[in-house]
């Protein structure tokens, strides 16, 4: 290829194109673009490829902001009754941190889960009442009761398991896909979030930008939040008195002054802008056609449940979370909030339940018919667990919960995980992991890996560091989730 | 062509293949230690064979020449001049896996050139240097090149003789037009008027362009330019930055910056009072504001948080970040364990950390504006209302203290009074019935408005089956509350930034006025039926008898009702009955009790004090006190008002520093004192050893990094790519000078004029470098893609605050007033409240109205950390969160959007239509020229007018038949269109103008 012609097709990739990249051949690259194919991708510009074959292109998180009681959830403890308001044995906290909002309660004591649990599918999985959906489909799932991480408190932890550091500045796990493995869609975001309404309680932890920022890559890889309100992608509205036909207009003329300008002073950064604008005004089409949920047939709607026709919720999300998938869109990522129970479990938690179960249950259902789910993975969790001992007025009937680092819940389906499969251990009060443990880093390796990426050579130089998503520890795929 | 080598040959096969092969024999034949080995050992030996002790294998440590180089029983690592002997090139080149360096494990595999290069450099007697960052800066001379007629400056001249090496030819000067936009635009952040352009142009003295570059230096606007790249570097931001991000009080310390660079303070003293101007002989309040530097660290309040892993993270950034921002060193690694690549340890980085870990204040910032330390900063006008208040406060004062004849006869008999009633005791204040509690909250609200404006069932009787909207639009209604229990301090109230409302009921037999003791965190407001009694802007913990109030209840029922107003942290109340002679303080009592010739003067005083506030209703008193009351309000609102910045402030005492091991804050090793890092030079014996000795340090001729890392990156604000283009990382893993000599240079020369920023950046805009053509041609593209040999001028697109300052400016919307607190521009609805925390008080987004408010330059905007304005953000504008000395720079549809779409660039596209309206009267050929020069300042050519106009003509018509449209769409905008404006000429124009204000030229800096 004549040396120009390639350098005007990896200019805006050229940049970030250092020896991580190395391992991504014309191969890989040709099999993640069956739409677009190489011109396509030099126009989207991006830096991309795999390590490996991936067994997911594409991937959903649900991400349940402000930690979910695990013990009222997913991880059942039978035990707990007899010790109902006994304190926690020191045996079990061995001088665990604790958040200060607990740690001058002149006692501990336990409180059991008030909600019932059972067993559902082949794999046995105890799932409580709560969650009358996910327990209809664990054999659809793998779920992990043996997540920790080392913040207690939502700030660092949720930046921590977002952007694998515990402060701001780091790329978010999006944005790494977004970078590592370019697009695969000429008309949508590669990287996209909503952040649902809750009914739970009221006063939610905030999400911070950050948790689908780019930090040091480059802006274009940070997440689009798609709104339920106004605008679904920022700026996407012509304004006032200005129509598509106008538009088409302006991009025209636009088009032919810029023509000028390239060849006025032969940049190949203007080809690349006027291409930016063609993409901007197809996504001026494509995306009402996303959001606009009035094409989706009765019993779909239906499966995702009544709050799916209420825009902003998190059922209406994860039908849109399909719809992008189904597009091509890389990653979408849902911030449910709501999910800080200190107290009140006994009134909130069940909302949140609510909110999120059958939709969730639903997007699996709905991408395992129309066969998305074989390619597409799926990740439903939070940044941290809750404690097993009380924080404020205990009765059998309600109770609070503290934070809790030390292990939760996430479970994950569809591309590249083995259903049906339980995995990791907790202690009878749900407090420490006694068998396979998982940290936040290999839940993201094991991400990336699914993905067709080492997590270990995703890396990029920053602060002197090669950076990754996974820090610098020992850390890998869990591979008995691995199908 | 050699700096490129690395990335290419290593990043990307494909280039390589296009021709570049021959560049890099021909750098290989002066293979050079810090340019083309270090960076190949660093990257692939350093982790296992470098300056960490605890990572290093095989006991090899291959940084430091002496331990590369010895004998390790009968052969070496590296022998001199004998590739064959040294195990080294045994070890990268041997095909037996387990021996194979790096090893397979490790995956960063050696490319065929590197190992070449490897060898090559120990063929030719592996030349041993320091790394080129911690050698002193040289004062290298410029050389000179033969028919050099292109050199304006000795920067040329290095740029020229690397030019020749590469044979390459610099491009000639860029046209007038495009020479002053792009000057004025690197200089001031604003394009020129076409009415400058044209006074350029026709200036054919020899000095023009440097008259105009004097110009520009000198306008007010080049510091507000300048301040913003600094204002990345340093993090600033108008919120905290975690959990809450509530509001942060810090915009006097952007307007230090701002003064700053406009004027020429010194780069020296600029380093040495954001880093100690607490700690200079007889600070200025311009020296402690700018202290701020430390202060625009992110911080929390969460909820849970523990103190002293707050405050280790605090610090820490304040090293990451002052090391960066200084030094342009990676310290951040050596938080957990000993450098990989570079020399420095943990004790390193903890000796270091012993500088900046002594402020005088708390770690968490209680979620208030006013994080302690803080400095106020009053305007002379405040200063002077304050005083004359203290003034008149002071007199009224004298007053009410006074002996004053007939208040002291009824003071007498008020304590015999109470002598009588207090032998007869048996009273029964009561028959009062104190019904149950009833709470409702949070309501939400800015600080400021938190207690004097109405929420939720303030000013109405009270419905206990009422719900009420909070400013979150969440609903809530009346909780009962049997457990609350009086005459304790109860805390189960939420909201931060928030107010509650406690609610009772008490039932009186007779028609009385009871005493009730309240406390409360923080201000207070009390109705009784609906009469308000008491209201107290104050911050505080809640406990007994901070307030004694009076409840005159008439027979019958009697609604009491409670205002709490959180200002930030816990939150909560406390009430308790008082009867009549016990709501005495104990104290006055015992006084009462004592003969008149027993008390002391001092108790004297308190028992007058007491009666005289508490109990006298002489007339004139209390007329007297009121006015003290009302006088002392006055001055509490103009003290509110008062701006304030954070700022440092030592602790009397040191504390102590510790090594932390793994970085954790609770896994204190070893301790260890101020000590700036070994490899570096010492701190002269003549410095304080604290940050001021520190800041001398820095700013000492003998420091190898300030000036160079500081010339860098003015280098990088022009030309797009540092010097070194790692801006942030000087290290071995950062990339070395693309121009070694030329960087020195530089760097002396800077060090030497006195740090003289204005002069520095100059001479830089002054140099043929600079003012080159920034036209591409395929050879230049395939030779030197990212312009890094300086063949032509700079060309990229420009940074988000240009793009929109630009904008506001070309249509004559810009408000060029300095300085103040931030602005807040109108953005699309609901960005904030879909990422805030409830009960943040920055949780909802309200735009600012009036023009001197959303038309003011990009850098005033108000920059909410955790969700920070789209306009910056979508164009690699950073958040603020944490130190950014390099901007990405991508282009995106995103961006497209924003420009054509965003209501502040329709406004613009508007203002600019009116301005060309207004500004030309002849012919649409002519407006469409004017338009175009204002934006581009050439003139239009090669059809480029005939396109314009026919634009014009054709949105002319179509707006013709859409009279609605065009009132649409020029009715976009905080300022409304001119009266009697033509609707379809003027949407018209405002299309045309937007496609203007969307060209790829008019969006680059050419």
């Amino acid at each position: 290829m004549n040396p120009v012609e390639q350098y005007f097709q990896t200019m805006t990739r050229r940049h970030f194109f250092r020896r991580g990249a190395m391992g991504l051949g014309g191969a890989a690259l040709a099999s993640l673009l069956p739409k677009t194919g190489l011109q396509g991708q030099a126009l989207l510009g991006g830096r991309t490829g795999t390590h490996f074959a991936p067994k997911a292109k594409r991937a959903i998180y649900l991400f349940m902001a402000g930690a979910p009681s695990q013990i009222d959830m997913l991880d059942y403890k039978p035990s707990l009754d007899r010790f109902f308001d006994t304190d926690l044995p020191d045996s079990v906290r061995q001088g665990q941190r604790l958040t200060t909002m607990t740690s001058g309660q002149a006692r501990f004591p336990i409180a059991p889960s008030k909600f019932k649990f059972a067993r559902h599918g082949q794999a046995g999985a105890w799932v409580s009442d709560l969650l009358p959906y996910t327990a209809k489909m664990v054999d659809d799932i793998s779920i992990v009761r043996s997540v920790h991480t080392e913040a207690i408190n939502h700030d660092p932890a949720i930046t921590y398991i977002c952007t694998g550091h515990q402060l701001p500045g780091r790329a978010s796990l999006g944005s790494w896909l977004s970078y590592g493995l370019g697009t695969m869609n000429e008309n949508l975001p590669d990287f996209v979030v909503m952040t649902p309404t809750w009914t739970g309680r009221k006063t939610a932890q905030a999400l911070y930008n950050r948790l689908w920022g780019s930090g040091f890559l480059p802006s274009k890889h940070q997440g689009v939040a798609l709104r339920s309100s106004g605008d679904p992608v920022l700026f996407l509205s012509n304004p006032e008195g200005v129509d598509a036909s106008s538009r088409r207009r302006l991009l025209d003329r636009l088009a032919r002054f810029n023509e000028r300008t390239k060849e006025r002073y032969g940049d190949p950064e203007t080809q690349t802008r006027i291409d930016q604008y063609e993409m901007a005004f197809r996504m001026q089409s494509s995306i009402p056609g996303l959001t606009d949920l009035s094409d989706e047939p009765d019993h779909v709607m239906d499966m995702y449940g009544e709050d799916a026709k209420t825009p902003g919720t998190y059922a209406a999300s994860c039908l849109l979370a399909r719809r992008m998938i189904e597009r091509d869109v890389r990653f979408v990522q849902i911030f449910h909030r709501g999910w800080d129970q200190h107290g009140n479990i006994a009134e909130d938690l069940p909302n949140q339940c609510r909110d999120i179960d059958q939709a969730s249950w639903a997007l699996v259902q709905d991408l395992k018919a129309r066969g998305l789910l074989e390619d597409t993975l799926v990740i439903w969790g939070g940044e941290f667990g809750r404690t097993v001992y009380c924080q404020g007025k205990l009765t059998r009937d309600n109770y609070g919960r503290d934070h809790h680092p030390r292990c939760f819940p996430i479970w994950m389906a569809g591309g590249g995980i083995k259903p049906g499969i339980v995995y990791g251990k907790t202690d009878d009060f749900s407090y420490n992991i006694v068998e396979n443990p998982v940290h936040i880093h290999d839940l993201n390796a094991t991400i990336l890996d699914r993905l067709g990426i080492d997590h270990e050579r995703l890396s990029v130089k920053f602060q002197g560091l090669d950076v990754r998503l996974t820090g610098v520890e020992e850390h890998g795929p869990v591979e008995a989730l691995l199908s | 062509m050699f700096i490129y080598r690395r990335e290419w040959l290593v990043g990307s096969g494909l280039l390589l293949l296009t021709g570049l092969a021959q560049l890099s024999v021909k750098a290989a034949d002066a293979l050079d230690f810090n340019r083309d080995v270090r960076p190949i050992l660093s990257d692939h030996c350093y982790a296992c064979h470098g300056p960490d002790a605890n990572q290093r294998k095989a006991d090899l440590r291959l940084d430091e020449e002496a331990a590369a180089k010895a004998d390790l029983g009968g052969y070496a690592a590296i022998v001199d001049g004998k590739p064959e002997d040294s195990e080294l090139v045994e070890r990268i080149l041997t095909s037996d896996e387990d021996d194979l360096m790096p090893p397979p494990e490790y995956k960063k595999p050696l490319s065929q050139d590197q190992i070449e290069i490897l060898r090559q450099w120990i063929q030719d007697g592996a030349r041993w240097a320091n790394h080129w960052s911690f050698e002193p800066i040289s004062r290298p001379s410029p050389p000179a090149q033969e028919d050099d007629e292109w050199s304006r400056n000795p920067i040329d001249r290095f740029v020229l003789e690397r030019l020749n090496e590469e044979e390459l030819d610099p491009q000639p000067e860029a046209s007038r037009e495009v020479l002053i936009r792009r000057v004025s635009f690197d200089l001031t952040g604003l394009p020129p008027t076409p009415e400058e352009v044209d006074s350029f142009i026709a200036d054919d003295s020899p000095d023009a362009y440097e008259r105009l570059v004097d110009r520009l230096l000198r306008s007010s606007r080049y510091g507000e330019h300048m301040a913003r790249f600094w204002l990345d570097a340093a993090r600033y931001g108008d919120t905290h930055g975690l959990h809450l991000d509530n509001y942060r009080e810090m915009w006097p310390y952007r307007d230090w910056v701002v003064n700053a660079f406009n004027r020429n303070l010194s780069y020296r003293d600029f380093v040495i009072e954001q880093l100690a101007g607490d700690l200079l002989p007889n600070p200025t309040r311009d020296q402690i504001v700018a202290t701020g530097f430390n202060r625009c660290n992110v911080s929390t309040s969460e909820g849970g948080s523990i103190k002293e892993e707050v405050y280790t993270r605090n610090v820490v950034d304040r090293v990451v970040t002052t090391s960066t921002v200084f030094m342009g060193l990676t310290f951040e690694c050596t938080r957990c364990h000993d450098h990989k690549f570079d020399p420095f340890t943990m004790k390193d980085f903890y000796s270091f950390f012993a500088y900046f870990n002594s402020i005088d204040g708390e770690p968490l910032d209680g979620n208030r504006k006013e994080h302690a330390p803080i400095l106020r900063l009053p305007s002379d006008y405040q200063t002077e209302q304050m005083e004359h208040f203290d003034r008149e406060i002071s007199v009224l004062k004298k007053q009410v203290e006074n002996p004053w004849k007939e208040v002291d006869e009824a003071q007498r008999a008020w304590e015999a009074e109470l002598l009588r009633d207090k032998e007869e005791e048996e009273q029964n204040p009561s028959a009062l019935v104190l019904n149950d509690w009833y709470s409702v909250g949070p309501f939400g609200d800015v600080r400021l408005y938190l207690l004097p404006r109405k929420h939720g069932p303030e000013g109405k009787p009270i419905d206990l089956e009422a719900s009420y909207k909070t400013s979150t639009d969440e609903t809530v209604k009346w909780k009962r509350r049997p457990n609350w229990k009086d005459g304790v301090v109860h805390s189960d109230l939420t909201g931060d930034t928030a107010a509650n409302f406690l609610y009772r009921v008490i039932e009186s037999q007779v028609e009385q006025t009871v005493k009730v003791s309240l406390g409360s965190d923080d201000g207070i407001k009390v109705y009784l039926n609906q009469k308000e009694l008491l209201s107290k802007d104050v911050s505080r913990g809640a406990a007994a008898d901070q307030e004694i109030l009076d409840l005159p209840l008439k027979k019958g029922r009697n609604e009491f009702l409670m205002k709490i107003a959180n200002f930030g942290g816990a939150t909560g109340f406390y009430f308790a009955l008082v009867d009549g002679a016990s709501a005495l303080p104990e104290e006055v009592l015992k006084i009462v009790q004592l003969p008149a010739s027993d008390r002391s003067d001092e108790q004297k005083k308190k028992l007058q004090e007491h009666y005289r506030t508490k109990e006298s209703e002489y007339p004139a008193l209390v007329a007297a006190i009121d006015e003290l009351k009302t006088l002392r309000e006055k001055r509490s609102a103009v003290d509110r008002d008062i701006p304030l910045t954070l700022v440092w402030k030592e602790r009397k005492e040191p504390r102590k520093a510790f090594i932390l091991t793994r970085g954790e804050y609770d896994q204190k090793a070893e301790e260890v004192v101020r000590r700036t890092p070994a490899s570096l030079p010492p701190v002269s014996d003549d410095y304080p050893n604290d940050r001021l000795g520190l800041a001398y340090w820095l700013t000492d001729p003998s420091h190898p990094l300030t000036a160079r890392v500081a010339v860098n990156r003015f280098w990088q604000q022009l030309f797009g790519v540092g010097l070194v283009k790692t801006s942030e990382d000087f290290g071995s893993q950062g990339e070395p000078p693309s121009h070694p000599e030329l960087l020195d240079w530089l760097s002396a020369t800077f060090r030497e004029n006195g740090w003289d920023v204005k002069a520095l950046m100059k001479t830089m805009v002054m140099s043929a470098t600079y003012r080159q053509s920034s036209k591409l041609d395929p050879h230049r593209i395939e030779r030197d893609p990212e312009n890094r040999l300086y063949a032509r001028g700079p060309r990229f697109r420009l940074d988000a605050e240009m793009l929109r300052d630009q904008a506001l400016s070309v249509s004559g919307l810009l408000v060029e007033q300095m300085g103040g607190s931030s602005v807040k521009p109108p953005q699309p609805d609901g960005l904030w409240f879909a990422v805030g925390y409830s009960g943040s008080n920055t949780v909802k987004f309200e735009a600012d109205k009036g023009g001197d408010r959303v038309h003011r330059r990009s850098l005033y905007t108000f920059i909410k950390r955790t969700s920070p304005p789209p306009q910056m953000s979508t164009f690699d504008g950073p958040s603020r969160e944490a130190c950014v000395v390099r901007r990405e720079r991508t282009n995106t549809p995103m961006q497209a959007l924003l420009l054509l779409n965003d209501p502040q660039y329709v406004e613009a596209a508007r203002g600019l239509a009116e301005r060309v309206l207004s500004e030309s009267h002849a012919s649409d050929r002519d407006r469409a020229e004017r338009l175009w020069r204002i934006c581009l300042g050439r003139f239009p050519e090669g059809g480029e007018l005939e396109d314009l106009t026919n634009a014009y003509q054709e949105e002319l018509s179509f707006f013709q038949e859409r009279e609605e449209a065009a009132k649409g769409l020029i009715g976009i905008g905080d300022v409304p269109p001119a009266e009697g404006s033509d609707p379809a000429k003027l949407a018209a124009w405002t299309t045309v103008a937007s496609l203007v204000l969307n060209l790829d030229e008019v969006v680059t800096k050419n």
